[in-house]
Order: C-alpha cells, then sequence, then structure tokens
C-alpha cells in the first residue's frame, strides 16, 4: 500500500470511530484460545472489510483500560508507519488509539 | 588415558547423534587426541552380550577403572519402581546405574532426559522416569541431591534437546584431561562457562528485541520472535548463538523460537495445543519475562523503545 493510500485509509478509518462506530472491546481475550478465536474471526473477513476489522478488533480511538494502553506500546505496531502488522489487521493506526488484540 | 562408557536408558538417541557430529573437538579427536578410551557406546561399542555384561561387571566391582559415566536418556523406573521397562545386559538399567555411579570419578548426565527427566518425565510419566540427579527442577532425581562422584563432583549435567555436540565434547575433554576439578556448575548442575548467559546472548534479532519489532510469522527475517511467537531465549541458558549449530546457525537466527530446552521444565506447558510457539500473556502481558524483568518496567521499556526505534526497525534489512 502506498503512503497515500495509507494516509487516506488511516482517515477513514478515524471518521468512522469519530462518528461513534460501535465495536467489541469486550470479552478481552485474556487467554490464547480467546485470542485464535478473534483471529479466525477476522480471517473470516474480507480482506477490505475494513469496518468489519474495526468491529471485530474491538477498536477505539482513545488509549483503554485502567493502565491506558495504547496502540504505540502494542508489539504489532509499526511505529514509523503508523501501522499495525498483525496479519489480520493490517490497518494504519495512530499510536493513541487501542484494540483488544493487544499485547506487549 | 581415561575410561569412557557411555549407557542409554529412555532415549531417542538424538544426543547420540548430536554427539557423533561434533566438530570442537570430533569424536573421533577424543580418541586420537586426548586419549580417551571409549568402552562402550551403544552405537559404537563393539561387545555384545556375554562379553559386554563381562566387562559392565569388570567396572562395577573395580577391577575396570570407569574414569568417565555418560549416561543419555531418563532412568526409567516403571512398572512400579522395578525398572523392567528399560532391561540391558540382563538385568533393569537402573540398577546398571546405581552400580556404575558408585564406582565413576566423574559422571555426566547429557541432554534433558538424563539431567531432568526431560519429555518421558513429563505428566503423567507413564515410565515413571526421572533424571540422574534432578526431576525436573526438583533435586534428587534418581541418584539423590546428597550423590557425588569419586572426583567429588555431583553429577555434571549438559542439557538440551539434543544437548549441542560441542557442549558434550568439550566437558568430556576437560574431564579426561584432569581439568574437571576447574568446572564450575550452577544449582542444576549444569556448566557454567556454558549455561550462565542466555540463548538470546549473540541473537541477530536483539535489535528488534530493543526496538520491541515483532516477528508475527516462522522464518521472517525481520523482528524478534519473544513478543509473539513463544519464543525463551531470554529466560533460557544456553550458549546457542554463541556456540553455533552446524557451525553455522542457531533456530532463533533462522526464524523458528528457542523452545527453552536447557532448563528443567522443559517441555513448557506439557505440550497444550496451542501453547508451544505462542507466547502465553495474562490480558496482553507475557506470563513469563525476560529474567530479572518486572511488567511495569517491561511497559516502560517498551513505550520507550517504540519512541525511539529507528525506520529501518521495521523493514528487512536482510534483502538486499
Amino acid at each position: 500500500m502506498s503512503i497515500d493510500d495509507s494516509n487516506q485509509l488511516l482517515k477513514t478509518i478515524a471518521n468512522l470511530l469519530a462518528n461513534g462506530l460501535e465495536t467489541k472491546t469486550e470479552p478481552f481475550p485474556e487467554t490464547d484460545k480467546q485470542f485464535a478465536d478473534v483471529l479466525t474471526e477476522l480471517r473470516q473477513l474480507d480482506q477490505n472489510d475494513i469496518k468489519g476489522k474495526l468491529v471485530v478488533g474491538g477498536f477505539v480511538n482513545h488509549p483503554y483500560g485502567p493502565d491506558q494502553y495504547r496502540c504505540m506500546e502494542c508489539m504489532y505496531y509499526l511505529v514509523h508507519r503508523k501501522w499495525c502488522d498483525l496479519p489480520e489487521l493490517a490497518v494504519p493506526v495512530e499510536p493513541d488509539w487501542w484494540c483488544r488484540l493487544w499485547r506487549i | 588415558m581415561a575410561n569412557l562408557l557411555w549407557l542409554q536408558g529412555g532415549a531417542c538417541s538424538g544426543n547420540t547423534m548430536s554427539f557423533l557430529n561434533a566438530e570442537e573437538p570430533s569424536a573421533c579427536d577424543l580418541v586420537t587426541d586426548f586419549g580417551i578410551n571409549v568402552l562402550w557406546h551403544p552405537s559404537l561399542g563393539l561387545e555384545l552380550g556375554e562379553n559386554l555384561k563381562k566387562m559392565l561387571n569388570g567396572l562395577v566391582s573395580g577391577q575396570i577403572p570407569l574414569d568417565i559415566f555418560v549416561f543419555e536418556g531418563s532412568v526409567v523406573n516403571a512398572p512400579g519402581g522395578t525398572g523392567e521397562w528399560n532391561r540391558f545386559a540382563g538385568r533393569p538399567m537402573k540398577d546398571w546405574v546405581a552400580d556404575l555411579a558408585k564406582v565413576a570419578a566423574f559422571t555426566v548426565a547429557v541432554g534433558d532426559c538424563a539431567t531432568w527427566g526431560g519429555i518421558p518425565a513429563t505428566a503423567p510419566n507413564p515410565s515413571e522416569s526421572v533424571g540422574l540427579q534432578f526431576l525436573k527442577r526438583a533435586s534428587g532425581g534418581f541418584l539423590g541431591p546428597a550423590y557425588k562422584s569419586k572426583a567429588g563432583l555431583p553429577v555434571i549435567n549438559i542439557p538440551g534437546c539434543p544437548a549441542h555436540p560441542d557442549w558434550i565434547t568439550q566437558i568430556v575433554v576437560a574431564v579426561a584431561t584432569g581439568r574437571g576439578g576447574d568446572l564450575t556448575l550452577d544449582e542444576f548442575g549444569r556448566p557454567k562457562t556454558f549455561f550462565t548467559s542466555f540463548t538470546q546472548t549473540g541473537c541477530t534479532r536483539n535489535m528488534h528485541f530493543a526496538y520491541k519489532v515483532s516477528a508475527t510469522e516462522f522464518g521472517q527475517r525481520k523482528g524478534c520472535l519473544f513478543y509473539d511467537l513463544g519464543c525463551r531465549g531470554p529466560m533460557t541458558h544456553s550458549p546457542c548463538n554463541r556456540v553455533l549449530w552446524n557451525r553455522q546457525s542457531s533456530k532463533t537466527r533462522a526464524g523458528m523460537p528457542c523452545m527453552g530446552c536447557t532448563e528443567p521444565e522443559f517441555p513448557f506447558f506439557d505440550l497444550a495445543p496451542g501453547t508451544v510457539f505462542k507466547t502465553q500473556t495474562v490480558m496482553g502481558v507475557p506470563k513469563d519475562m525476560p529474567q530479572g524483568v518486572d511488567k511495569t518496567g517491561y511497559i516502560k521499556l517498551t513505550a520507550a523503545a517504540k519512541a525511539a526505534s529507528p525506520a529501518w526497525a521495521e523493514e528487512d534489512i536482510f534483502v538486499v
């Protein structure tokens, strides 16, 4: 994906979240089995179904939880590309966002 | 000339295969350059049947001095503590082990099964397997916690699944050439010269570990295997990235996670499906941190590392 396309998609996602898109932030997949179940759900989506990825992934456009976790600390986040590198998501994201597939 | 006897208990012969591939020194060098007399070995020994039994009895009686007793595989006690499931030269192997360990100047356990029971001793442990002086992390094993060979050392444990060939031959040479007394062992009987540093020490992915960039698939050249793929390199004591395998590479260099096979708990998580090559987490935070690191420090370090990471850390820098 080109930088321009990535930036455009980032804007689209930001708008969806700013406009109150309801996503599945809970339940947080505490175990690897639960984590794998969310990944399975994501794999069943069309690769271009951005809204579906945001909903199943449980995206929010702000830090989350008592420890205020955010994409910035997540292992899948690529800082320079502003990109989520989890193959099942593979979307541009802002560092202060969060989703329930967060891992450190 | 130092007499060496190598026996196998509950074993897959993996450590024998490893030993026969040693390079520095090689198995042949042990004989030609270091004066080691290999009395018998499962893959090299010439004696069979009554001749072998006669030799073993000669060792037990002290008629033939036993300088180095190497044991590979677990000590099998089943069924019901008799050891009958693993008979050798006319009696349970465990009885030979008990007798030979009493007369050996040095006793060396090679591989996880001999050191702490390994895979055979994983629950439910139907073969009632134990290591020579440990059962997993618990001291004791078959010979008991107080066991010392005639030279005054406990069992020298060279763990691994398998142990690296050169760990085996270098320790054997040290013992055979009179430097056994110089060996310092850790609390699990492992020679400190090999088992003080971590598998991660020397790993080519250390910069990705430092900048918190994760590998997401096996064989990827970019990224650290610890964050997602279950690599135990940061908490496993071994020199796998200092003494390379086949003089070429290591699991982590090739893109496969370390499974922690030199630690007493191996195999971790009882090999439950989905646990081996997946970093185990609690609410997204690894259950097992790099040794000496706490959760708060880890999260702080991650934030700082991510913020400081250079752009190249996100690229596959090995592609020309």
